[in-house]
């Protein structure tokens, strides 16, 4: 909290130049829409509603790397527009709701729905992950979406 | 009254633009069309240059994906459309609005130029020893064009129009809407 205090956004190149901003937000579009892509395949097939021939856990190995990718490219990109005005974004309560969503949502990705694509569940159980796997990463972008509005 | 005008008058147009949260709730349906659904572009083009889901055939891809990027696709174009609408004056004039349609109707373009030759003929594709030239230019330049079109989208929201600056500063609600 100390460092937050002493630290001056306007210092930050993101608020001292007119394309960094976007630029940034760019790849932060692009690396989500890659990883919650590559997510919403294996969703999609759980869901029963596209590659059913093809087992979830073979279509998990295919993305997963993708995933990753597209994971690491937000998370990085994530913290940098943070860092152009912390303050606003901790007393806004879309960001808060997102952050929240974003951890259930990383935490959900990689134990239950891991477990479930890569082990031979019935059908039902599938359809309920994937479906809350969808909600929850679906969640994370209104969260983001929203912190320009409230 | 000009088009712009016209478009954005109409009833649910204005309903839309006045609504605190209407137009954020389709626009994060917009952007979780993206979300969800580029996934699949992203693989579909990723299969095709032979760098993802190469376990699978360029058959299987493009077939089993099909079906829900068009599913998608038409949600997102629903939604654009109403959002554009309901500030038609604002967006019709903002160059990087007419920079995303413009990369829209490129893409169609492409989808003509390689529907037949490449989408259409996975069967042909998973056949041969490589995946044809033809295939890999088609899958790159769908790539470059859907991360154009994500630009685009994003840089609309930046663009301020010479005159709409000059009545921010008398009248400050203006920016409100605007997401940064």
């Amino acid at each position: 909290m100390l460092m937050m205090l002493a630290y001056d956004p306007s210092t930050n190149p993101l608020n001292n130049n007119e394309w960094s901003f976007p630029l940034v937000e760019i790849f932060h579009i692009t690396g989500f829409a890659l990883s919650i892509g590559t997510i919403a395949i294996v969703d999609f097939r759980l869901l029963g509603l596209a590659l059913r021939y093809v087992k979830p856990a073979q279509l998990l190995k295919d993305t997963a790397p993708w995933t990753l990718f597209g994971l690491v490219v937000m998370l990085i990109t994530g913290p940098l527009i943070f860092s152009s005005d912390p303050r606003m974004y901790l007393y806004n309560e879309s960001f808060r709701f997102k952050m929240g969503a974003l951890l259930a949502a990383i935490i959900y990705n990689y134990t239950i729905r891991r477990k479930v694509a890569l082990s031979d569940v019935s059908p039902g159980v599938g359809k309920v992950v994937g479906a809350i796997s969808l909600l929850l990463w679906v969640s994370v972008v209104a969260g983001g979406l929203f912190i320009a509005f409230y | 009254m000009s088009i712009s005008e016209t478009i954005q008058s109409i009833g649910f147009m204005t309903d839309l633009r006045e609504s605190a949260l209407v137009f954020p709730i389709m626009l994060t349906t917009h952007l979780s069309c993206i979300a969800v659904f580029g996934g699949m572009i992203l693989m579909t083009d990723l299969r095709l240059l032979g760098l993802a889901m190469t376990g699978r055939s360029v058959t299987d891809v493009v077939g089993q994906f099909r079906i829900w990027k068009r599913v998608g696709f038409c949600i997102m174009v629903t939604m654009g459309a109403m959002l554009a609408g309901s500030e038609a004056v604002k967006y019709s004039a903002n160059p990087f609005f007419w920079g995303k349609m413009t990369l829209l109707v490129l893409m169609g373009v492409h989808a003509l130029v390689f529907r037949g030759s490449v989408y259409n003929n996975t069967a042909e594709i998973d056949r041969l020893p490589a995946i044809p030239t033809r295939a890999k230019v088609a899958a790159s330049l769908s790539l470059a064009l859907w991360f154009g079109l994500v630009c685009m989208g994003r840089l609309i929201g930046y663009y301020e129009a010479p005159q709409e600056k000059a009545a921010v500063s008398q009248q400050v609600t203006v920016a409100a809407h605007v997401p940064r």
